[in-house]
């Protein structure tokens, strides 16, 4: 995660930036790593 | 990359086969279904079944989101993409599924607006940008897309978007693992079960499978580090005369699953029964929009043709989805049957079996 805005954030995989729903994720911060699917983050990984 | 280099190591890989060498009797079978079309490309891209002995033999199941949806469904999509007003919206990989009338991409090259997304936001994207046309998503795939849908449509109401609709194909992956251990002539000796899908539904989904089928389960993640562990897990089971639904996927599963992505899917979407494609139709086995959520209901807003498409003949899809064919055992693989002109689901998404054999250039069966 690089940024979060609201319910969205802005994520880098593979170099490539998304930006992706974090409702089912929050709280949400930069530097977290969210496992993504179909434009939302469905889990934090650990 | 962080979650990926770690689990493609290949000192580590060599370890895994040793210990599998050492687990499983020799000359005794051990049939494994790797239910998710992922664990299928894992498998065939990075060499992992030539690194288990031929004891571990790895059947391919139903869990390809693409791969599952009857022809009558693609038709279905196909008379939405041609209503003037719409724009139609759908993953790349759906474009190219024949139906009973070519595909939606040769829809979309005789003028119908469809277009490809990545996600059901950018959907939702596209009708706050144009408000003069409607905007319809075609939602597909299981536990692990449904969240996506169901966060869209959420949005959707709290922002008061009229003119974004989804015609809901969501289908849960309890019900086709029931079919196929229900099935006559099963030769299933355990299960590696999906992964992103148990992120959302957790791992207590399977219970079922260990105490009325008797048969062990380990939640698996993508990488082959992940799945030489998890037939590691599965063969010490039976080495230890345990049947239970283990966890390898620990770095993204929970037990309980994510309760916040279920609660979105409950709000917004019920079961109904619906027709799988070499499955049959089963009970409560898809989701519908509930009628709270009516007006964005593609299937209640416009009139659907709703026809039964027969699969074309020569297309044994529905046999492969079973594990009861191995893709190159098919009578068109290859040949009729191809990733650029594909006759059957499977041969289309990059999830589907037969495109993992076809890519990975497993054309025929390779004596051990």
């Amino acid at each position: 995660v690089l940024e979060v805005e609201g319910t969205n954030a802005t994520v880098e995989a593979e170099g490539r930036r998304e930006r992706v729903g974090i409702e089912l994720v929050e709280p949400v911060e930069p530097g977290d790593t969210l496992l993504c699917h179909a434009g939302i983050a469905l889990e934090k990984l650990s | 990359v962080k979650y990926v280099d770690e689990f493609r190591d290949g000192e580590l890989a060599r370890k895994l086969a040793v210990e599998i060498e050492a687990l499983v009797e020799p000359g005794r079978t051990v049939k494994i279904m790797e239910v998710c079309g992922g664990h299928t490309h894992a498998i065939y891209k990075h060499g992992v079944e030539h690194l288990v002995p031929a004891e571990v033999d790895f059947v391919h199941g139903p869990g390809c989101p693409v791969c599952v949806i009857p022809m009558g469904r693609v038709d279905d999509a196909i008379a939405l993409a041609e209503r003037p007003e719409v724009i139609f919206t759908t993953f790349g990989d759906m474009m190219r599924v024949p139906g009973g009338r070519g595909s939606l991409l040769e829809a979309k090259a005789r003028g119908a607006d469809v277009r490809m997304v990545y996600s059901p936001l950018d959907a939702l994207e596209l009708a706050r940008a144009n408000p003069e046309r409607e905007v319809v998503f075609f939602a597909i795939g299981f536990e692990t897309t449904a969240p996506a849908t169901a966060l869209t449509l959420l949005r959707a109401r709290a922002e008061g978007i009229r003119n974004f609709s989804a015609f809901c194909n969501h289908v849960t992956i309890g019900p086709p693992l029931r079919a196929i251990l229900d099935s006559p002539g099963l030769k299933l000796e355990a299960f590696i079960a999906p992964g992103h899908v148990s992120t959302v539904i957790g791992t207590r989904p399977y219970d079922f499978i260990v105490e009325e089928y008797g048969k062990p389960v380990v939640v698996t993640a993508f990488e082959p580090l992940d799945i030489l562990q998890a037939v590691v897990m599965l063969l010490r089971q039976f080495r230890e005369g345990r049947c239970e639904v283990e966890n390898q996927y620990t770095r993204a599963v929970s037990p309980a699953g994510n309760a916040r992505a279920r609660a979105a899917i409950d709000e917004t979407m019920e079961r109904r029964d619906v027709e799988w494609r070499g499955l049959g139709e089963l009970p409560a086995s898809g989701l519908r929009l509930r009628d709270a959520f009516a007006d964005y209901d593609a299937e209640r807003i416009w009139e659907l043709p709703h026809l039964d498409v027969p699969d074309a003949k020569a297309c044994q899809c529905g046999q492969v989805l079973r594990g009861a064919l191995k893709p190159y055992e098919c009578r068109v693989f290859g040949t009729a049957c191809t990733p650029e002109r594909p006759l059957g689901t499977c041969m289309v998404s990059s999830e589907g079996a037969c495109a993992a054999y076809f890519q990975y250039g497993r054309r025929e069966q390779v004596p051990a």
